[in-house]
């Protein structure tokens, strides 16, 4: 495994008629790390992520995933990048025809060879592992916020993919239930050893969870590190975000408690 | 100008639907399922309408043809207005009205969902996954319903014509076979299925270009029963003058 970055943006533009979303985007996402994307709703965060698996072409500028450009990449290219990655949706775009197990299960249906007796032990093993034992056969109607999303999460790594993509893993979820996701993700994380992206206007799950922090803001990048240099920049729009969440201290008093 | 983008952006559709479908295996067993579905969707409200249609042509013919002294032409007035127009126009307009609204909306949900992502995410071509199995179910279903409409609309207007109007009906029947042939079923049959081409594509154009947000959804249903229902109208007419121009008793 190389140390190069697994997705690289470079000067990236993306409008929607005369609604100028994305305004230049430059970063790199590191390989095996849990990377971080915050900014206030409606900047362009879920706009941002399906550039990465080519949902949507920029106007302008380079997506490398290693050494595809998804900007300019064929119909092949791209699912031969899609089969490496799995992807959690806002509101976990679970197909209402199918039970909970069967949404996980569908993607093996695809892409794998198995028996439908193996492809249902698979899901059943990732349901487990979003602490969703024996809920294969619950219609997906019935399923409340927080196990649609886990239940999209389990269907997201059935595959085993190489990076996960998280938008809003906890958007519209109590703050329990929004810990728990976090907890499973570090811990997939652990075991797994996935590449995770995560988009999120949530400062507190983002410091759970991340290895890096991006902020997206007015259509830029305004600030992207390591999460100890986030939390000290001097960004005053970084300070301001990070001052207005009621969990944290003041943005003048020391942030982390020293090593 | 605004039709016309929209114009080219349904040929662009269609041609990214008959590539997927061309590159990708027969989804047979769904595409059966989507049959059965079409024809259940549709039957119930086809035979009433094809029925009530039937009882009342019968009515008209004979209002037409009884005051020249030429009621035994009713037959006649069935098999041209009711076989060769009505039917196949009413199998198009109750399709439109059941299967593909159902399918506007729900690929429009899907949309708005983000489940037509999703499967994109998942490398599993959604043109193929979701409009493939409908365009062959209604392919299949089309006809025979077509057929169906026929013998229903022609069966009430008999009756109609005997019980009710008291008409001879060895004579309607002898009008009625004079009038049609088994090409013309056929002839219908070909109405059907280029209806059930434009009914799909049309339905499920509409539900994949659906805009999120509380009206997307029912204005994507709108739109593809308004667009589905006008363009047959015009292609039956088109296809009337090719098929049936010259053609009578
Ligand atoms: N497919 C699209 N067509 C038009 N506008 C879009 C589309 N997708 C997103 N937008 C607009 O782009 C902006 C950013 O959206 P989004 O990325 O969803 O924000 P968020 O940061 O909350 O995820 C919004 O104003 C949204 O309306
Ligand atoms: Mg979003």
């Amino acid at each position: 495994m190389s140390d190069a970055p697994i997705i690289r943006f470079v000067d990236v533009h993306k409008s929607f008629g005369s609604l100028s979303v994305l305004k230049g985007v430059s970063f790199d996402i590191p390989r095996g790390q849990t990377t971080a994307i915050i900014g206030p709703s409606g900047t362009g965060k879920s706009v941002l992520i399906k550039h990465v698996v080519g949902l949507l072409e920029p106007d302008s500028g380079h997506i490398w995933v290693d050494d595809v450009d998804m900007a300019h990449a064929s119909e092949s290219q791209k699912l031969a990048v899609r089969k490496r990655f799995g992807m959690l949706f806002q509101g976990g775009a679970l197909f209402d025809s199918l039970t909970a197990g069967e949404n996980v299960a569908f993607p093996l249906r695809y892409h794998t060879r198995m028996s439908e007796a193996e492809r249902r032990a698979k899901a059943e093993e990732k349901l487990a592992l979003v602490e969703l034992p024996g809920l294969y056969d619950r219609p997906t109607s019935a399923l409340s916020g927080g196990q649609r999303k886990r239940v999209g999460l389990a269907r997201a790594i059935v595959l085993e993919p190489e990076v996960v993509l998280f938008d809003e893993p906890n958007s519209g979820l109590d703050p329990m239930t929004s810990d728990t996701i976090d907890a499973l993700i570090g811990r997939m994380k652990q075991e797994l050893g996935m590449t995770f992206v995560v988009i999120t206007h949530d400062i507190v799950s983002c410091l759970n969870i991340a290895d890096r922090i991006g902020m997206l803001y007015d259509g830029k990048l305004i600030e992207y590190g390591t999460v100890d240099q986030f939390l000290h920049s001097n960004q005053a729009i970084v300070r301001d975000f990070l001052k207005r969440n009621a969990d944290l201290p003041p943005a003048s008093g020391p942030l982390i408690p020293p090593p | 100008m605004n039709a016309l983008a929209e114009f080219g952006r349904f040929g662009l559709f269609v041609a990214t639907f008959a590539r997927a479908s061309a590159t990708h295996p027969p989804p047979v067993r769904r595409s059966i399922e989507e049959a059965y579905r079409i024809g259940v969707l549709s039957l119930p409200i086809l035979l009433i309408i094809s029925a009530f249609v039937g009882t009342n042509l019968a009515l008209q013919g004979y209002n037409a043809f009884a005051p020249l002294g030429g009621q035994r032409l009713v037959g006649m007035f069935v098999a041209l207005a009711g076989v060769r127009e009505l039917a196949p126009m009413m199998v198009a307009s109750m399709v439109a009205a059941k299967a593909g609204t159902e399918m506007a909306s729900q690929i429009a949900v899907m949309r708005i969902r983000e489940q037509i992502d999703a499967l994109e995410v998942m490398a599993i071509n959604p043109h193929w996954f979701l409009i493939t199995p409908r365009f062959i179910g209604i392919l299949l279903v089309l006809p025979p319903l077509t057929v169906i409409s026929i013998f229903t609309l022609t069966v009430s207007s008999y009756l109609v014509s005997t019980l009710q109007l008291g008409l001879n009906g060895a004579e309607f029947l002898a009008y009625f076979t004079d009038t049609t042939e088994p090409m013309d079923l056929v002839y219908c049959m070909i109405k059907a299925f280029f209806f059930g081409i434009i009914i799909c594509l049309v339905s499920c154009f509409y539900g994949f270009n659906s805009k999120s947000g509380p009206n997307g959804v029912g204005e994507a249903t709108n739109a593809s029963v308004v667009v589905s229902a006008v363009s047959c109208a015009l292609l039956n007419y088109l296809m009337s003058e090719i098929l049936f121009s010259g053609r009578g008793l």
